[in-house]
């Protein structure tokens, strides 16, 4: 099934066509550290580290169509990328790790997403979701380094 | 000139922390850790910035807000890129310097990216007082991320040479 994938006429250009590859690898890195840092900035806004003078509603409306407009882009290119080597990627177990992180640090995000609303109504941002952006913050650098181990540990990409 | 440079990239790859990147295999990994979440930080706070100064999405806070509130972290975040970037060099320095993909990134799009973004952010400061920014504000903005898609393109290349 991922070797038909990988032998998809078009899937196959894209592989073989240098500007192309480049292109999607550059969306990839871009969007991927713009979504990143977007919602980082709102994480670290709710731990009371960053633009403690701003309010937290007003912020997390501001960067969050950012984030999920750069998360959107990067799934989009990341499969792309896959795609055009899918028989390998498909049974790297770290590449499952990847997948599964990235799941779970999304999951967090939306969670800090609808809290925003709510936290920025009391009148001290509650420990609970201090905890909460802690987490996202540490899940997306876990999910960076799970993808930063595929080449060292399996010598993919 | 290119002599002292190649004495330098040798010195830097003789460098405990040149021999960490290049030999430890867990070593690897941790450093391009460190140069991609300084990146999601540094790149995530100056979008925001440009993409206020452009006039698209949330217009509630004022540029001049947006680069004032968030001019702390920014920096911290090119700290961290900085600090990592600089291990990923020593790590194969010789390599880098003699890449012509790297030559463009580090010698031509990072310097422009870089002054260009210290003029924005210090023209953000005018430029942002009203909830409207002027026609040169958005040509920065503009001109400001696409400087930055010339750097990561650029490294990008990187491999391929």
């Amino acid at each position: 099934m991922w070797e038909a994938l990988e032998q998809t006429g078009w899937i196959k250009t894209l592989g073989s066509t240098g500007w192309m590859y480049s292109t999607v690898s550059v969306t990839h890195y871009l969007t991927m550290f713009w979504f990143i840092g977007s919602i980082a900035v709102v994480d670290l806004r709710v731990m009371g580290v960053l633009a403690r003078r701003r309010s937290l509603g007003e912020l997390a409306e501001q960067l969050f169509p950012w984030a999920w407009i750069g998360f959107t882009f990067a799934v989009i290119s990341g499969f792309l990328m896959f795609a055009t080597d899918a028989g390998d990627w498909a049974p790297s177990k770290v590449f499952h790790i990847k997948l599964t992180l990235i799941a779970v640090s999304a999951i967090f995000a939306f969670i800090v997403q609808r809290g925003a609303r709510k936290w920025a109504q009391d009148p001290e941002i509650p420990q609970a979701a201090k905890i909460v952006a802690l987490i996202s913050l540490l899940l997306w650098v876990a999910t960076i380094l799970s993808a930063s181990e595929i080449p060292a540990l399996e010598g993919l990409g | 000139m290119h002599d002292t440079l190649v004495a330098f990239a040798k010195w830097l790859e003789g460098t405990p922390w040149g021999l960490m990147t290049r030999e430890s295999i867990w070593a690897y990994p941790f450093v391009q850790l460190i140069h991609f979440t300084g990146l999601s930080i540094w790149l995530g706070t100056n979008f925001a910035l440009d993409l206020r100064l452009l006039g698209v999405g949330s217009r509630r806070a004022t540029a001049a807000q947006v680069a004032q509130e968030l001019f702390t972290w920014n920096w911290i975040g090119f700290a961290i890129v900085l600090t990592g970037g600089f291990m990923l060099f020593s790590g194969i320095a010789t390599a880098f310097i003699a890449n012509i993909a790297f030559q463009w990134k580090l010698g031509l799009f990072v310097p422009l990216a870089l002054t260009w973004h210290v003029v924005v952010q210090r023209k953000a400061r005018d430029w942002g007082q009203t909830t409207d920014t002027p026609g040169i504000a958005r040509f920065a903005a503009a001109t400001e991320i696409l400087l930055w898609v010339c750097v990561v393109t650029a490294a990008v290349q990187i491999p391929n040479h």
